[in-house]
């Protein structure tokens, strides 16, 4: 009589691996204002950024089924909020970064709550609609200059190495939150739950997933992480414009970016992230002509192949990076 | 006086917005389903009228003739290609589908027509105006409100009343069960498309003879029709027109108060309505 017992198998050679590239890459931004050039370090950063804002916007949508439009208005509200902060108040503004993203938390709380009333696609144009009401009240309001935006001028009681070495520091934290705390979030029980409410919100509520609190958490931790992406770009740019900060253009990014990667999963938001990265640096110069094509693109993925990139590389093979399953194995004695 | 006479403008500006709205309550009535091009489409219908206004003999009238049956045609491609394609339980695709479009049309009519402002020829009709006591009132904007009660009354009749307005309320309320029943869901998600963009077909008409339109000018008019169909209640066709009035008036008001914070009043007052009554001021009983 052969006795077995069971392991559970989390992680695969494929993820190992990723896991330690993935490792390389934050030493290596980390380094790089010792051996990459300026204009390198700020491809990095709107890289980051890009990175950021997309993966947050893949957890609302992809697994929490909250399709944001509005998620421009975090992004511009938690640059204003480091702007006051480092050049009005005299904070430190590195300091300020992590300061400045209790706003985004404050907006995202009476948003959901408002906003959670409305049905699926109607909640979707309330978030568009929260991120013009707070667009406009901004170019309203004369202490931060109305329309005119605000300059961080602050940040020339800084040298350019330290900048550099600041915001390769703030980009690491950032990916290290968003991308490896949604990797952390969907391997542990609430992933379960997300991932559950992912495939069909009404079975997980009936498994005891309490669905609207889950999305509600999402919602806020989703601003944060975006608000913290916007905070670092914008302080990049050392100029912030109601215009700009709350441009829905970021809305748009966020959805090519996971649709054409691939929804719901991580590795879909790096690989849309790198695409939309490359086709911006490649086709931006055709400025209207390349938008259609990003526009018909994300029409077609949307009719056609809603798994995105990632979903026609896995028809290819099995290798996950960041695997969130958990493989029940026997082993025999 | 001067209050007055914002609600009065308001009231005119909101018969603008109605015709936006109809479309979007119809649609989202029966298929669940909200287009983020509706605004995109009415505003290449008004380019499309602006440039045939250039060619076209007979003035305004015949522009209408030309350009309801294009929008007809066009709603119907919408949803032949588009929709039909996407309706379903899961919201996302069909968000996704339309934004796509959406962000498509912008940079199309950014391609053919330019980022230049545009308005159809002044008729004589733009500027006309007459008055009521101390207030002046354009006979364009009557004439714009007086289209918008016309097309609301007869959209709600059409529903009421005829085999096709059964069969939509009837696919809305159930389409499974509407199927079994002997009701072609996509002919009426079809028909519903159609009437939608037609509508806009007329408002585009509208927006470029009372004032300017240009091709990024589409997501404001999206959210408007939101607005306007969330603060009336969903569902309803005369709580869409209503919600328009109480959106225009709201905007008037804010103009009046503070040119800048018109359009932001606007979305206070959708947000306000959203916070104490989210079902809307004519919501539908069920």
């Amino acid at each position: 009589m052969t006795s077995h017992t069971y392991t559970v198998q989390r992680s695969t050679l494929s993820s190992r691996i990723a896991l330690t590239l993935g490792a390389a890459v934050l030493v290596a931004l980390v380094a790089m204002p010792w051996w990459a050039t300026s204009g390198n370090i700020r491809w990095a950063i709107e890289l980051s950024c890009y990175l950021a804002i997309a993966q947050m916007w893949n957890l609302l949508a992809g697994y929490a089924g909250l399709v944001s439009v509005g998620q421009q208005a975090f992004i511009g509200l938690t640059g204003y909020t480091l702007f006051v902060l480092a050049q009005n108040f005299g904070v430190n503004p590195f300091l300020a970064v992590p300061l400045a993203l209790v706003a985004p938390a404050l907006l995202a709380v009476p948003t959901y709550l408002l906003l959670r009333r409305l049905d699926g696609p109607y909640f979707s144009i309330g978030t568009w609609v929260v991120a013009e009401a707070v667009r406009l009240t901004t170019t309203n309001i004369d202490y931060v200059n109305a329309g005119a935006g605000l300059t961080l001028r602050v940040m020339t009681n800084y040298s350019q190495h330290e900048r550099e070495v600041a915001f390769v520091i703030l980009c690491a934290l950032l990916l290290l939150t968003t991308i490896g705390g949604s990797y952390l979030i969907l391997r542990s029980k609430v992933g379960l739950a997300l991932t559950a409410m992912r495939d069909n919100p009404v079975a997980a509520a009936s498994q005891g997933v309490n669905v609207g609190r889950m999305r509600f958490l999402i919602f806020v931790a989703a601003a944060v992480g975006t608000g913290f992406a916007g905070a670092i770009y914008y302080m990049a740019q050392l100029r912030i414009t109601p215009a700009a900060g709350f441009d829905p253009f970021w809305a748009s990014m966020s959805i090519f970016i996971i649709m054409v990667g691939g929804i719901g999963s991580i590795e879909g938001a790096i690989i849309g992230a790198l695409i939309y990265f490359f086709a911006d640096r490649l086709f931006g110069e055709y400025g209207s002509a390349y938008l259609i094509v990003l526009g018909l693109l994300t029409l077609v993925i949307a009719l056609y192949a809603r798994g995105g990139v990632w979903g026609l590389i896995q028809k290819l093979g099995d290798h996950p990076w960041f695997p969130v399953r958990r493989i029940l194995i026997k082993v025999e004695k | 006086m001067q209050w007055l006479d914002a609600v009065i403008q308001g009231v005119l500006l909101g018969g603008m917005y109605a015709q936006y709205a109809l479309g979007m309550a119809l649609m989202f009535g029966v298929m669940r389903i909200v287009n983020i091009a509706h605004g995109d489409v009415m505003i290449l219908l008004s380019l499309i009228a602006v440039s045939l206004a250039g060619v076209l003999p007979g003035g305004n009238l015949m522009l209408v003739i030309a350009i309801v049956p294009i929008a007809v045609l066009i709603g119907w491609a919408l949803q032949k290609f588009v929709l039909n394609r996407v309706v379903g339980v899961d919201p996302l695709p069909s968000l996704i589908a339309t934004f796509g479009l959406s962000i498509a049309l912008q940079n199309l009519m950014l391609e053919v027509w330019s980022a230049d402002t545009r308005s159809l020829p002044n008729s004589g009709i733009a500027s006309a105006s007459f008055q009521i006591g101390p207030i002046y009132v354009g006979l364009l904007p009557v004439i714009v409100l007086c289209t918008a009660i016309a097309l609301t009354a007869g959209l709600d009749a059409v529903l009421r009343f005829t085999r096709f307005g059964r069969g939509l309320r009837a696919a809305s309320a159930d389409t499974d069960a509407a199927a079994m029943t002997g009701v072609n869901p996509r002919r009426i998600y079809a028909t519903a498309t159609a009437i939608a963009v037609g509508i806009l077909g007329l408002a585009g008409i509208f927006a470029a003879l009372r004032a300017t339109v240009s091709p990024a000018d589409g997501p404001a008019q999206l959210i408007y029709a939101f607005e306007a169909v969330i603060i009336g209640g969903m569902g309803s066709i005369w709580g869409a027109f209503l919600g328009a009035m109480v959106l225009g008036v709201a905007q008037a008001v804010g103009l009046r108060i503070d040119p800048g914070l018109g359009i932001l009043f606007g979305h206070l007052v959708f947000l306000a309505v959203l916070a104490t009554r989210p079902v809307g001021i004519m919501a539908r009983k069920r």
